[in-house]
């Protein structure tokens, strides 16, 4: 799709093993371009939730290296510095949880503006400005001032969401974002998520949710005991799957 | 279908429910008016015991403004030591909980030392030892450190009390900030959030919502312990009593006015308890 540019993100030779033999990871290389959308599949305890917090160092790598927007990072580096750049890829980077995890002790505009407040020392009117503008983009102006315990799941992720956009960055992870919503709930979540991704939105998510995977990626990668199984466009893993791993777990989730 | 199991309008309730629901409500007021009057009676029964014990209720009147005039010490020794040890407990639990290895080794000490040893050896420990620590001191060549080592009795407690209360402190705070999920960290940390910022925005007001009931408890406890300071001689309430009990041959007059002073000064701290609790928990009820 784009040409030439070099990756938003780009994961090489990435190892995870927990302490002491348990090979999560085993080796992963992932690139993805600059307005690309990539969801990734497989069955639960792949190792697809860990590459993602490798991204933004929530789970250290113990192998490889990762590039996020030009900032480098190798596993077990020992510099000053690295802590203030992995922070500087948070910064770049949105992540939303399967669980929310708003801060519930503040309001929903609060939650909003307490990373550009607290992290990139934004003028708190300015942040309130932008944030209502993602309050009406995600649809739940009128929720301003509730705390997120009085919000439906799905209005929780979009708020999630707009925490994460508050700080624009410039790529988006989802971290099994419906999985612990109601059914008739996971429509508004994707359909923001969708939204995003038109908007030339950077986003890599591990997800189930068929309609984002099949209409809204524009590849899918499906992943198994730590490895890659089979990569690409959704037509062709949806209709004509190479490997008989994939047909095995799409016959588990269509 | 009948009117009656309409489901989208409500349905009527039948009348067997409502004798139900009557019946409830009554068996919950009838309830509350025995607790009121078990209450009553208990009062009356105590005050009656009071009558039988021939006590000189006349004696206990006449002395209740000079008891009372100690109230000021124990006030100022139990607020003075709680703010102590509420500084200690915070900085003790980011100590028991840092990866440091000196932080957190001498986190761990003070608290399993203050915990093991009776406050009453501590309190002498303040008053009594140190000076002859600072006498050591002196002949280590630290000329003048006496001075600084010998206590003044208020001094002392006010030292023992926090430090001792700290060290329990330390626990209610730690297990209150690793009572909040770890998720929230995540997601500061997502944010770009250093660990401090972490701690002082997201972590720390989640976890005093935890800790406000223990650390009350640890507060009304501490005002009867404030009666400590009394064994170095301070005028608080209970030396007060204690002496005009022993001059007068009175004991078990004075002792029941302090008591019932103390009684009074925990219930007030207990409303408020209450009414902070009420305050910190208003809208907002668990995030799941």
């Amino acid at each position: 799709m784009m040409e030439n540019d070099s990756p938003m993100v780009k994961i090489t030779n990435i190892h995870k093993v927990f302490f002491p033999d348990m090979h999560v990871l085993c080796g992963i290389d992932l690139e993805v371009k600059k307005g690309e959308t990539v969801a990734i599949l497989g069955a639960s305890g792949s190792g697809k939730s860990t590459l993602l917090r490798c991204i933004n160092f929530l789970e250290e790598p113990t192998a490889g290296k990762v590039v996020v927007d030009g900032i480098t990072i190798e596993a077990g580096e020992k510099d000053k510095l690295r802590n203030g750049r992995i922070r500087d890829i948070r910064k770049r980077t949105g992540m939303c949880f399967q669980a929310f995890n708003l801060f519930p002790h503040m309001t929903v505009l609060e939650n909003i503006i307490e990373g550009p407040v607290t992290v990139l020392h934004q003028k708190k009117e300015a942040a309130t400005a932008y944030a209502e503008q993602l309050l009406q983009w995600i649809g739940l102006s009128e929720k301003r001032d509730e705390h997120p315990s009085r919000l439906s799941g799905g209005q929780q992720q979009r708020v999630a969401i707009a925490r994460s956009l508050a700080m624009k960055p410039k790529v988006m992870l989802f971290d099994e974002p419906t999985s612990a919503l109601d059914p008739e709930l996971v429509g508004e979540v994707v359909e923001v998520m969708e939204r995003l991704a038109k908007e030339g939105m950077t986003i890599i998510a591990v997800t189930h949710e068929l309609h984002f995977a099949r209409d809204v990626a524009d590849r899918i990668l499906i992943m198994d005991n730590g490895n890659w199984v089979e990569q690409g466009p959704p037509e062709k893993i949806f209709n004509n799957p190479e490997q008989e791993r994939t047909r095995q777990f799409l016959a588990h989730i269509l | 279908m009948k009117a009656d199991t309409n489901f989208s309008e409500g349905c009527g309730i039948p009348a067997e429910a409502r004798k139900t629901l009557t019946q409830i409500e009554t068996d919950r007021a009838a309830y509350k008016r025995k607790l009121i009057i078990s209450f009553i009676i208990l009062a009356i029964a105590m005050i009656m015991v009071l009558i039988a014990l021939k006590l000189d209720f006349k004696f206990m009147k006449n002395q209740l403004p000079f008891i009372f005039a100690g109230i000021g010490y124990t006030l100022l020794v139990s607020f003075m030591a709680i703010s102590l040890a509420c500084f200690l407990a915070i900085v003790g639990a980011l100590g028991r909980l840092s990866k440091n290895p000196v932080f957190n080794s001498i986190a761990s000490s003070y608290v399993s030392l203050i915990r093991g040893t009776p406050l009453l050896v501590q309190v002498y420990m303040w008053y009594l030892a140190l000076p002859q620590i600072g006498k050591a001191l002196e002949g280590y060549g630290f000329t003048g450190i006496q001075a600084f080592f010998t206590l003044p009795a208020l001094t002392a407690g006010i030292l023992a009390l926090g430090v001792c209360y700290g060290a329990y402190m330390t626990e209610t705070v730690r297990a209150g900030i690793q009572s909040i999920d770890p998720g929230q960290t995540e997601a500061a940390n997502a944010l770009g959030m250093t660990r401090s910022q972490t701690m002082k925005r997201i972590i720390f007001p989640q976890a005093l919502r935890v800790i406000i009931p223990p650390v009350s408890n640890e507060f009304i406890a501490m005002v009867k312990d404030s009666s400590l300071v009394s064994l170095m001689g301070v005028w608080e309430l209970s030396y007060r009593a204690i002496k005009m009990g022993r001059r007068h041959f009175q004991s078990l007059e004075m002792l029941i006015t302090v008591a019932l002073i103390y009684w009074m000064m925990c219930i007030m701290l207990q409303y408020f308890q209450e009414k902070l609790e009420t305050h910190m928990a208003r809208g907002d009820r668990s995030i799941r």
